[in-house]
């Protein structure tokens, strides 16, 4: 074993016949290049979460005693007069005047994503079933086609859309239609009321449920495709209806991953931007009224109102989008750690897998 | 068992509650729950059967000219080279081969006399009366006890309150039962193979079918599951009638009461398993069974 040993750590590098060349670089060189660039490259991603949130914590961490627990809760966004004297709070200086709550832009955010997920989730089961099931082959290889070219759509563009084709619509023919026919009880007030401008919460959910929907849809047909053929004959030689087969087996067979599948898209909904701050109407400092009412989300006010932040001397407007991304961050995160408790849970001891990226 | 032509027709909504407890099929096991009845005495006359059968896919024809009857009460062994059609000539016994795209299918099938294909029969109630086993244990992604009674619910064969006596029952009959009474709610691929293929078939007695159709069942398991299953098939075979396919020839001449060979196309021979093994009619089943070919 000594003689394999020694072998080893002096492998017999055949030198070039003739004259004297330099050696090739060893293979046990390249093994250890390859063995550290792979070790970097697996920190890197761990390292970049820390980063971003660490400089987000720096920015924001001054201003978070002074917009205090009222930040949650209150629903004014008055970044104060620029300029007057600066004041003092809590040792922090800020404009005079200056009074942050975000709580409408968490409401936006939360209610936005709501719709979306509303609309996308069964659209894409829908056509995910549709699509594995359903279609022959060639057909079902082009709806597939489409949707990934929907998913690829940049969403300044589903913005401009939404703008100007979406909003008008469903102010002239979906809304009123909406407002004059729900009841007018407690749980459906929310859908009454002016229908607005064309702006605002119902055109943004819509948008991000197209923006999501083919995110929830691919992942969804590719969980589907790994349902067995076996199991699903199985259940139709029992004499189970198509529906029945879709409940009891694909909906069961695909179940954690369809949760995994669904939170991938509301972290898209929760998070994007530029298409939100183009068709919610960018409104600060109120809760929407009512499904139609203009509002705003915490990223699409993070964009909207970064330019006039950079402006503000004292920082502390800087500091309050630090926080209020920050809070993006964590309602996102705890979204996602949900879902993998559910994911978990729901698993049943059937390894399958949990919501693969896109 | 008078099967009128209503009962492919209609779905089974009318059935009492409980009827399902009453069981076809023989509860051989000891202990079981259920009140032990006698078995049946076997059925006469014909429980299937295929007049002038022709099965194939958009140009290809499988098989051509099939004339078969399946006497009620009887096991029948499907036997045949691979790619001779015997199973999808089974698979057209409880309509699975529908979907299929491109299949055609003429002449006849019955199920005690009313036409499987008839523009009036219910596909689904076709596949509750005709059950089927497959080649690898395929349970739902449900908990066993679920499992079990998954198409009783589909069905609506029994009341919520009765389900649970009729997984015990199905499971005793199969001989499951104590190995997993105490974890009905878990998952069912923590089971051995055989264990699962006994809980697949459970499952299809539960729904109560007249024919059970089976698909080479013990290709994927392991001898002694093996001889479980076709221990248990024989318990059953007297109260329902068996179709089997399979490429065991020693497992068609111990277990069944009559083989039919399918030789390239066609049945080239059916009859008394005795006889088809001892004194085939044809040369291409004479070096079928002797293991010259296939």
């Amino acid at each position: 074993m000594t003689d394999g040993r020694t072998s080893v750590t002096h492998p017999p590098v055949a030198k070039p016949p003739g004259d004297g060349a330099r050696p090739r670089t060893s293979r046990r060189d390249t093994q250890g290049l390859v063995r550290w660039t792979t070790r970097v490259a697996a920190v890197l991603p761990g390292l970049a979460l820390v980063a971003v949130i660490v400089v987000l914590a720096l920015e924001a961490v001054p201003v978070i005693p002074v917009n205090g627990l009222h930040f949650f809760t209150t629903n004014t966004w008055n970044p104060g007069n620029s300029y007057s004297q600066p004041v003092i709070s809590h040792g922090v200086q800020m404009p005079a005047g200056a009074s942050y709550g975000a709580l409408p832009l968490i409401t936006g955010t939360l209610e936005s994503s709501a719709i979306a997920m509303l609309i996308a989730v069964p659209v894409a089961l829908g056509t995910a079933l549709v699509v594995v099931d359903k279609l022959p082959k060639r057909l079902s290889s082009a709806v597939g086609m489409f949707l990934e070219m929907l998913a690829g759509i940049p969403s300044v563009v589903f913005g401009l859309w939404g703008a100007l084709t979406l909003g008008p619509f469903l102010v002239h023919h979906v809304s009123p239609f909406i407002a004059s026919h729900v009841p007018d009880v407690p749980p459906f007030r929310f859908l009454k009321g002016p229908v607005g401008s064309g702006e605002g919460l119902l055109p943004s959910g819509v948008v991000l449920g197209i923006m999501v929907l083919p995110i929830v849809a691919a992942t969804t047909r590719d969980l589907l495709r790994q349902v067995p053929r076996g199991t699903r004959e199985g259940a139709m030689a029992l004499g189970m209806t198509d529906a029945e087969v879709i409940r009891w087996v694909d909906l069961r067979w695909i179940r954690s991953g369809f949760v995994g599948a669904c939170i991938l898209g509301l972290g898209r909904a929760l998070g994007e931007t530029m298409a939100v701050a183009m068709v919610s109407g960018a409104v600060l400092g109120a809760n929407p009224a009512n499904l139609y009412a203009t509002m705003t989300t915490i990223a699409a006010t993070i964009v909207s109102q970064l330019d006039y932040a950079l402006s503000d001397a004292t920082g502390f407007a800087l500091g309050t989008l630090a926080e209020a991304g920050l809070l993006l961050m964590v309602i996102s995160l705890s979204a996602n750690v949900v879902a993998r408790f559910l994911v978990r849970r729901s698993s049943a001891g059937v390894a399958l897998p949990v919501g693969r990226g896109i | 068992m008078v099967n009128a032509m209503h009962e492919l027709t209609e779905p089974d909504t009318a059935r009492t509650p409980g009827h399902n407890l009453h069981l076809q099929v023989p509860a051989p096991v000891a202990g079981s729950a259920a009140a032990p009845k006698p078995a049946p005495a076997p059925e006469s006359g014909t429980a299937m059967s295929a007049h002038d059968v022709s099965l194939s896919f958009g140009d290809k024809t499988v098989l051509s000219g099939v004339d078969l009857e399946f006497p009620a009460g009887t096991i029948t062994a499907l036997v045949g080279p691979t790619g001779c059609g015997k199973t999808t000539f089974l698979r057209s016994l409880n309509r699975m081969n529908d979907r299929v795209p491109g299949f055609r299918r003429t002449g006849t099938f019955t199920l005690f006399g009313d036409d499987l294909y008839a523009p009036s029969a219910d596909p689904l109630v076709v596949r509750r009366r005709v059950g089927m086993l497959f080649q690898r244990p395929n349970p739902f992604p449900l908990s066993i006890h679920e499992n079990v009674v998954a198409g009783v619910k589909a069905h609506r064969l029994a009341p919520r309150n009765k389900l649970r006596d009729i997984t015990e029952t199905r499971l005793r009959e199969v001989g499951l039962w104590d190995a997993v009474a105490d974890r009905l709610g878990s998952s069912p691929f923590r089971l051995s193979g055989g264990q699962q293929q006994l809980l697949c078939l459970a499952r299809a007695l539960a729904v109560e079918p007249d024919v059970l159709l089976l698909d080479e069942p013990t290709s994927s398991l392991d001898p002694v599951s093996t001889e479980a299953v076709e221990h248990l098939l024989r318990t059953l075979s007297p109260g329902i009638t068996i179709v089997i396919v399979t490429h065991n020839l020693a497992q068609a001449r111990r277990l069944s009461d009559r083989t039919a060979f399918f030789f390239e196309g066609r049945l080239a021979e059916a009859g008394e398993t005795e006889q088809v093994f001892e004194q085939p009619a044809s040369e291409a089943t004479r070096q079928y069974v002797t293991g010259r070919f296939g």
